[in-house]
């Protein structure tokens, strides 16, 4: 793990896998070596290529910041467990990051949009976001979806039609759009 | 698939629903999205729920709050955001790092001082970049002026929600001394757009020096005026004493800062925790308390008045002369890297998490805005407290919408 | 028919409006003139001399309710005016500086524009039930003003019962709380109206109890008779007497009247404006009259119960007696004669222009003119005063009214004064105060009233 962290300035970082959340942050909540009882931000990160979440964490023991970067999740199906069993407070946090990147966090119980509209779709915070594409399929245009993320994996495969500025706002590509929500909400 | 007939919602006639929910139950018009919606919104007899805001006098902005009220006592409550989402973060990607500024100007509306200080101290710390010292001082002078202005405002706030008219008025007499001082300063009363990259936007001038001395010397005796309004008044002290209890670990796990913390006994303050700018160099105390109620949190904002009146002093005694900028050319390039820094903002930790891809663009700007965290602790105080109550704990928790919204 | 329409279209819209009112007159000039010469209008007259004397209770009590209804739309204006003013003060404002002098008519307008605002009934809501509302809260608050004896003599209706009658009409005004809470298909309305309910009910038992200790003190519940057993000096008030039951009865009253810190019915940081939160226009200024109706008549009540009513603090008599100073200040008017009319005639312009002169004496700048019109003002103000001196020193009953209104709005400006400086209880301290504290401290004072009272007698008798 020793190559996994890097320090600079005042800030210590440690990379890890979605599988190690749970572990390293319970181990640095708990144990007597590091009391990194403060969480002092949760962020969802969209490189581009793949999604990060970020965790800056805080001890007594040392003024310096601890980030512990979540790298490698895929931008399809981004998954994390929640850190909600150690912080309460990062709820809302994971609200917000599931929000604005899509990004699943597995063990919150309320995730859901805490920003946006129920029925919105997007993901306005992702890198290949487009403001065109949105108003295309905006509430506005006489199209409504109903999110149901009782099954946050199925919800997530809804059509997300990205692919040029205008190409979305065919009728074809919004009819097919208002067939499979239709199907996802009934 | 269970075939279903869906009729159009009584709330909003284009949503298709299961069943007609009406404007009169506050229950939303899809099925539960997440377990705890579906727990939430499930309600036992004798129940019903009561929507408090977005439009309601005390809600300190456009936040909504749907109480499930058993008579006039709390059982749940879900806090509904997103009436004031402007896409801050989005709008930030999208301009250059100057422009960040002014963006995130209007997040924390009562102390702009602080919010727009996210992109900038970012910037200077992704560009390694030696801020002069006077641009520290005035930066550390205008925070101060400005946690006084927010603390004043939070007082009347209290007192105006527990039903006081008079404080919040005289609240606003102090906000309006400092607000116009700095409007000399800076140009502007709200959004100040004071702080650049590098140092400050102008350099002190007589008339808000003249306007600070005059308000300085009689700062203190004001401060106590107002308090001695509230502070013994046996009506407030019974409402709010007791009230909102946070012991030390729950504020923890809440993620909450500021105020709320210190008055629980945890003396976490970025000043000194995390010291930055001039900090280190100024002599004041983290006041602290350990009753964690409504009454604690009011009588620690008292105390930081206190202290920011005292580091105003020492600020104004000591400050140094010198340019108030540095060399920066106008159009800057970050260059890449990762930088994380805190500002204890009147309401907390106010965060930055700053990317660059080494473009004149944040690649991403994470504000970390206190009021966001601060505010959960509704849902853990709130249960089992009457409907008056729910206002002294939401006031003493001193949420800005602008910030939490984003 | 356009020799008629042309002159009637260049008339301007006054005189459109004096035209048909100059014939309408001469036409009734004709009708009384024709009645009067062939006996039918005297005639008239004495069938109504007649009927008024045999139904003169009837009259009486008409007369004296529309009096009470006209006087208390500007009473609630003053109160409001005070409020406004008052609070302005404390809170280190202007408050209403615009319309009238030193914005005194802001309540006015405020009170115009409440009845020309548009007067809805929510969808869903209870329209029968919701109309009536506001009408029964004010009735039940103006109603009680018939029995507050204003002055020697100048009383409603001098019940032997006034003040169980009292308690009995405001205790209705709950009624209309409720009703309104009810019928407006609000959340918040219906809390309104519930802690209205539960307040005015809890709080009706301290404000009935309070004054029991006066009531065996004066062993009678007319109001008048209560007012005139604490003639005399004003250690003579039941204040001194019943010091608890007077703290009791003001909190209680407090309460009752739904004013800060119990205005818990109308908290606006809670259920928005509680029971009139859907009301508008003079529904709502119907809900906004009565209450600030209900501050001026509960300071009645509480001058009337232990600030002596219309009794002046001081009494002169038994000085000027012993100084052997006989003061009669009546004029005999009639026995003046013609230099009544020649004193009118020739004193006020002599007066204006003595007056105007030392003006114009003092401030030369100015024109001969102006000074007048300044002297003239400055004579107005000084007729006033002399004509209320007189007033004051002939008649009793001005006595009594100038004592009774500075007493009652004393109170009332202690109930703007608390509304100005407190925050608001909530709702389970208002209840256990009233149960727990309130109740028993008035029974008690019941009790040692009782114990006092047979233990004069018994000393009396021995």
């Amino acid at each position: 793990m020793t190559d996994s962290v890097r320090q600079k300035a005042d800030t210590t970082e440690i990379w890890i896998g979605a599988k190690d959340v749970t572990d390293v942050m319970r181990t640095l909540h708990d144990d007597e070596q590091f009391r990194f009882e403060l969480l002092a931000d949760i962020a969802g990160v969209d490189t581009g290529s793949e999604m990060w979440v970020v965790y800056h964490l805080y001890s007594t023991l040392t003024p310096d910041w601890l980030r512990v970067i979540c790298a490698g999740l895929s931008r399809e199906d981004p998954r994390v467990p929640s850190v909600t069993f150690l912080w309460k407070g990062a709820e809302w946090g994971e609200r917000e990051a599931y929000d604005m990147f899509g990004i699943i966090f597995e063990g919150n119980r309320d995730l859901r949009r805490i920003y946006m509209p129920a029925d919105y779709v997007s993901f306005p915070l992702r890198k290949d976001f487009l403001l065109p594409d949105d108003a295309a399929r905006s509430p506005g245009e006489g199209f409504r979806h109903v999110e149901q993320t009782h099954q946050p994996a199925e919800h997530f495969r809804q059509p997300v039609l990205r692919q040029s500025k205008l190409g979305s706002s065919s009728a074809a590509a919004l009819d097919e759009l208002a067939a499979d929500t239709e199907k996802a909400t009934s | 698939m269970t075939e279903t007939t869906r009729v159009r919602s009584l709330d909003d006639p284009d949503v298709f629903v299961e069943t007609p929910a009406t404007i009169f139950d506050a229950v939303p018009p899809y099925p539960p999205r997440s377990e705890r919606e579906a727990e939430f919104y499930h309600l036992d007899d004798g129940e019903m729920l009561i929507n408090l805001g977005p439009q309601h006098p005390s809600t300190h902005g456009v936040l909504r709050v749907v109480l499930k009220i058993d008579g006039e006592k709390v059982v749940d409550l879900d806090p509904v955001l997103g009436y004031l989402h402007r896409g801050v973060e989005k709008i930030c990607e999208n301009g250059d790092w100057h422009h960040a500024i002014s963006n995130c100007d209007p997040l924390e509306y009562v102390a702009s001082m602080f919010s727009e200080a996210m992109p900038v101290l970012s910037a200077e710390k992704l560009l390694d970049l030696e801020v002069p010292r006077r641009a520290e001082y005035i930066r550390v002078l205008c925070w101060e002026l400005n946690r006084v202005a927010s603390h004043a405002l939070f007082m009347g706030w209290l007192a105006l929600d527990l039903g006081g008219l008079t404080p919040v008025l005289w609240g606003f007499i102090e906000r309006d001394e400092i607000v116009e001082m700095l409007a000399a300063l800076t140009g502007q009363r709200l959004l100040f757009n004071y702080l650049r990259i590098g140092g400050v936007n102008r350099d002190l001038n007589h008339d808000f020096l003249s306007r600070l001395g005059d308000w300085m010397s009689r700062a203190g005796n004001q401060i106590e005026q107002s308090t001695r309004l509230l502070n013994e008044n046996e009506i407030f002290v019974r409402r709010t004493a007791g009230l909102g209890v946070l012991d030390r670990e729950t504020a923890l796990r809440l993620c909450m800062s500021g105020p709320p913390l210190r008055a629980t006994g945890i003396p976490y303050d970025v000043r000194r925790a995390h010291p930055y700018s001039v900090y280190p160099e100024l002599e004041f105390d983290i006041p602290t308390r350990t009753e964690g109620d409504s009454y604690a949190r009011y009588l620690l904002h008292i105390d930081e008045v206190r202290e920011s009146i005292r580091i105003i002093d020492q600020v104004l005694h000591e400050m140094p002369d010198g340019p108030v900028m540095a060399k920066v050319p106008r159009l800057i390039r970050i260059p890449p890297g990762r930088a994380f820094i805190a500002i204890e903002s009147p309401r907390g930790q106010y965060a930055c998490y700053a990317m660059s891809d080494g473009s004149d663009q944040p690649f991403r700007l994470r504000i970390h805005d206190p009021s966001f965290f601060n505010l959960q602790a509704v849902g853990v105080l709130m249960p089992g407290n009457l409907i008056a109550d729910t206002m002294a704990i939401m006031a003493s928790l001193d949420p800005i919408m602008g910030g939490i919204d984003k | 028919m356009s020799v008629l329409t042309r002159p009637w279209n260049r008339l301007t819209l006054a005189g459109k409006i004096i035209l048909p009112a100059l014939l309408l007159l001469v036409l009734l000039t004709v009708l009384l003139l024709v009645g009067w010469l062939t006996g039918i209008i005297p005639g008239l007259l004495d069938i109504g001399a007649q009927i008024v004397n045999d139904n003169i209770d009837i009259v009486r009590f008409v007369l004296a309710v529309t009096a009470i209804l006209l006087f208390t739309v500007p009473t609630a204006f003053v109160i409001i005016f005070m409020e406004l003013k008052i609070i302005a003060f404390i809170n280190s404002r202007i408050g209403p500086n615009r319309t009238g002098p030193w914005g005194t008519l802001a309540s006015v307008f405020a009170g115009f524009k409440v009845l020309a605002k548009e007067d809805f009934t929510p969808t869903g809501a209870d329209a029968p039930v919701f109309t009536l509302a506001p009408i029964v809260t004010y009735l039940a608050v103006v109603l009680g003003l018939l029995v507050i004896p204003f002055a020697p003599g100048l009383v409603g209706l001098d019940m032997n019962i006034g003040l169980l009658y009292f308690f009995a009409v405001s205790g209705l005004s709950v009624v209309g709380l409720m009703m309104g809470g009810w019928s407006s298909f609000n959340k918040y309305s219906l809390l309104g109206g519930l802690r209205a309910a539960a307040q005015v009910i809890s709080y009706e038992l301290p404000l009935l109890l309070a004054p029991v200790g006066v009531i065996m003190l004066a062993g009678t519940l007319s109001l008048n008779q209560i007012v005139m057993n604490q003639a005399g000096w004003f250690w003579d008030w039941y204040v001194f007497q019943q010091p608890l039951a007077f703290i009791v009865f003001f909190i209680a009253a407090t309460a009752e009247g739904n004013r800060t810190p119990f205005d818990l019915t109308e908290a606006d940081s809670e259920i928005v404006a509680g029971f009139a939160t859907e009301y508008s226009g003079m529904r709502f200024g119907f809900f906004f009259f009565a209450e600030y109706v209900n501050v001026f008549i509960l300071s009645a009540l509480t001058v009337v119960l232990f600030f002596g009513g219309w009794n002046a603090p001081i009494d002169p008599r038994p000085i000027l007696d012993f100084l052997h100073i006989s003061f009669s200040p009546a004029v005999d008017l009639a026995g003046m004669g013609i230099w009544l009319l020649w004193t009118l005639v020739i004193g006020i312009p002599i007066v204006v222009l003595v007056l105007g002169l030392i003006v114009w004496m003092l401030k030369s700048s100015w024109s001969f003119l102006k000074s007048l019109v300044v002297g003239f003002v400055l004579f107005n103000v000084l007729a006033v005063a002399i004509v209320g001196i007189w007033a004051f020193l002939s008649f009793e009953v001005v006595v009594g009214l100038f004592w009774f209104t500075a007493k009652v709005f004393t109170f009332a400006f202690i109930f703007v004064w608390m509304r100005g400086t407190l925050p608001r209880v909530r709702i389970d301290q208002l209840m256990s105060f009233a149960w727990k504290w309130l109740i028993e401290i008035a029974l008690l004072n019941i009790f040692v009233t009782a114990g006092a009272i047979l233990l004069v007698q018994e000393l009396q008798r021995r």
